[in-house]
C-alpha cells in the first residue's frame, strides 16, 4: 500500500518524546519514513525550503519554544503548498484554548500523550490502523 | 462526552440502517443523526432542524456522480460555528481529483469503503478506535 510509504514529519521539542515516537513506530511497524523538527520555525523552514521531501501526515506538538503548534499550524494553513496536509496534534496541554484552536485550524485530530508509554503504544497504533484506512 | 453526536449523510437507506446498527454492536458513544442529502443535513446544522450542540464529527459520502458534497463542505469550512467540525469522507470514488479537492478543505480522512456488510463492523470499530483516542473541547 501506498500509504506505508507516506513521509511524516514530526515537529516536538522534547528529546524524550521524539524518542518515545520512534519506539512506538518501531514495536508497531511503522515503516514511514520520519522528519523531526525541533519547533516551529524549523519545522516551516524545512518544509518551505524543501529540505526534506513534502510529509502526507504531521504529527505537531504545541507547546515548544520559538514558535508553538498554534502559530505553526496557521502559517502553514496559508500556505498553498503546505495546506492540504494532515495534522495530528499530539500532546500534553489539555488546555481548551489549544483544542478550539487546533480544530478551528482543522487538525484531524487532537490526542493527548499518555502518561505510560504502554498507553502510547496503544494510540500509536490505533493510528497507524486509521492511516491505512485512509487514502492519503 | 455527554451528548456529543456524529451527523452521518449518505442517500442509501440501507448502508445508514446497517451503520445504525453497527454502531450499537461495537457500542460507539455518539449519538448517530443522518441525513439523506446534503439539504437535509444543512437544516440541522444551520436550519430547522438544528441539531444542539452541533455534531463534532461528520461521515459523508461522496460519490463519483456529482461534487454536491464538495460543494457542502465548502460550505461548512466558510461558516463560523461549523468550520470546526471534524469531517470523514467514506467514498466509492477512486478518482484522484475528489481526493485533491476534499484533501484541500482539511478533511480527517477520505476513506475507501466496501460495503459488504460483515466488514461493515471492522470498519467501523478502526474508526471508532480512532475516535476514542481524540479529545473534544468542552465548549458548545
Amino acid at each position: 500500500m501506498n500509504q506505508k510509504l507516506v513521509n511524516i514529519l514530526l515537529v516536538e521539542d522534547d528529546e524524550v518524546d521524539v524518542m518515545n515516537v520512534k519506539r512506538a513506530f518501531s514495536k508497531n511497524n511503522i515503516m514511514n519514513p520520519l522528519f523531526v523538527a525541533g519547533n516551529g520555525v524549523e519545522a516551516l523552514e524545512m518544509l518551505e525550503n524543501q529540505i526534506i521531501p513534502l510529509p502526507k501526515i504531521i504529527i505537531l506538538d504545541i507547546n515548544m519554544p520559538k514558535m508553538n503548534g498554534i502559530e505553526f499550524l496557521k502559517i502553514m494553513r496559508e500556505n498553498e503548498k503546505l495546506k492540504n496536509i494532515s495534522v495530528f496534534v499530539m500532546t500534553t496541554s489539555n488546555e481548551d484554548s489549544d483544542k478550539i484552536n487546533a480544530y478551528n485550524l482543522n487538525v484531524a485530530g487532537y490526542i493527548l500523550k499518555p502518561l505510560s508509554f504502554e498507553k502510547f503504544l496503544t494510540s500509536v497504533a490505533t493510528l497507524k490502523n486509521f492511516w491505512q484506512l485512509c487514502e492519503l | 462526552m455527554g451528548n456529543a453526536s456524529i451527523l452521518l449523510i449518505d442517500n442509501r437507506k440501507s448502508l445508514i440502517q446497517n451503520i445504525r446498527k453497527s454502531f450499537s454492536e461495537i457500542d460507539v458513544k455518539y449519538t448517530l443523526f443522518s441525513a439523506a442529502n446534503e439539504k437535509e443535513a444543512w437544516s440541522m446544522l444551520d436550519g430547522s432542524e438544528k441539531i444542539i450542540p452541533i455534531p463534532k464529527i461528520i461521515l459523508i459520502d461522496i460519490n463519483s456522480t456529482n461534487n454536491k458534497g464538495l460543494q457542502f463542505l465548502n460550505a461548512i469550512r466558510n461558516h463560523t460555528d461549523l468550520k470546526s467540525i471534524l469531517v470523514f469522507v467514506i467514498t466509492d470514488s477512486k478518482t484522484d481529483k475528489n481526493k485533491v479537492a476534499a484533501l484541500n478543505l482539511n478533511i480527517a480522512g477520505y476513506i475507501p469503503m466496501s460495503f459488504e456488510s460483515q466488514t461493515l463492523n471492522s470498519f467501523m470499530t478502526v474508526l471508532n478506535d480512532y475516535w476514542n483516542i481524540i479529545e473534544f473541547s468542552s465548549q458548545k
